[in-house]
């Protein structure tokens, strides 16, 4: 049976007919894959992951994101058909602009291009103390380094420990510690919320 | 909150301890990440294999503190090997200590569940590479198993 990442390879090294038999696999959002995931680990513990991209678009062209990553090395990104995109939620590959920081996790091809299987968009996962809570804004200072988080209508949830994921925020209280997993906004100290998880 | 009196001898030296799982930036990174550093063992990057550890030094525990939360781990210093394994889909990675953390005082009691399967209280973090070998970035919160590697 051949794997989810050699069908993602052949997406790109066998043109259409991979990208169809990709789609018949169904999604290829990442939680579906893991569980075939559990070949020997080939890189070895503490290095560098090849199979892994961060840093931020310098210019999208048809299906290829060029990003410039933090270290100052260019990766060249291809988005298939079953890739995943993520931008505050589940998002069509328009939605990648210029600017964008991302992580990206796929299959590091011969000539260095990276297959994408999930691209993150503008993802962050800080946490905090809260400062203050103002109409659908939350101030968090995270390492001493003030962020100001909004509260998105219709995409924002809070956890609190194993409950289930609530759109009512009203339990989150000043000097409380809390993580953000949300969607940076290019260029500022904000933060679209996705997710607040609370202790309790 | 949670608080309760530490396991002794610590946990993870009887065998795989159950926990959660976070990620966190190091290293050059961009947006709020971008102030971040290398961590403390000074070889943090978000996009190596590698993880944070509640107990790498007299001066991390004193921060991180699981034994508020009724869980001791062993002193583990930089670059030792653990493996992660996602609760969840059972897909797991081995990392490297580069850090200290999660300050896992702070979230004392929190548990995180897939379906009947849970754990409590936040043991370890990894990096983005990491994590995302066993789970979706925006899951952002997963129950896993840790053991020596």
């Amino acid at each position: 049976m051949r794997s989810r990442r050699d069908v993602l390879r052949s997406a790109v090294l066998g043109g259409g007919a991979g990208v169809v038999a990709a789609t018949a696999m169904g999604s290829l959002g990442p939680e579906a894959a893991f569980a075939a995931q559990k070949t020997a680990q080939k890189v070895e513990p503490g290095a560098p992951d090849p199979d892994f991209a961060e840093g931020r678009i310098r210019s999208i062209k048809d299906n290829t994101l060029l990003v410039l990553g933090s270290n100052l090395v260019f990766h060249t990104i291809r988005v298939v058909d079953g890739t995943s995109l993520w931008k505050l939620g589940p998002v069509p590959f328009d939605a990648a602009r210029p600017g964008d920081g991302l992580y990206a996790r796929g299959v590091r091809m011969p000539d260095g291009m990276l297959a994408a299987e999930s691209v993150w968009l503008n993802i962050v996962n800080i946490r905090g103390h809260i400062k203050n809570i103002a109409g659908q804004t939350l101030r968090l200072d995270h390492n001493g380094h003030e962020v100001l988080c909004h509260v998105v209508p219709g995409k924002s949830v809070a956890i609190h420990s194993e409950s289930p994921p609530t759109a009512d925020l009203s339990m989150l209280k000043v000097s409380q510690h809390v993580q953000i997993l949300g969607a940076w906004r290019p260029d500022t100290n904000e933060v679209d919320i996705a997710t607040v998880f609370s202790p309790h | 909150m949670a608080r309760s009196k530490a396991t002794d001898p610590p946990a993870d030296l009887l065998g795989p301890v159950q926990g959660e799982v976070s990620w966190f930036c190091c290293g050059t990174a961009w947006g709020p990440c971008s102030s971040t550093g290398k961590g403390a063992c000074g070889t943090c990057n978000s996009g190596s294999l590698q993880h944070a550890w509640p107990n790498t030094s007299d001066a991390c525990w004193s921060i991180t503190r699981p034994d508020r939360c009724g869980v001791s781990l062993s002193r583990r210093t930089c670059g030792y090997r653990h493996r992660v394994t996602a609760l969840c889909s059972g897909a797991s990675v081995v990392t490297a200590i580069a850090d200290c953390g999660p300050q896992t005082d702070l979230f004392c009691g929190e548990r995180s569940c897939c379906g009947a399967t849970c754990a409590d209280n936040r043991l370890i973090d990894l990096t983005p590479a990491a994590y995302s070998q066993i789970a979706s970035l925006s899951s952002g919160l997963r129950p896993v198993e840790i053991s020596s590697a």
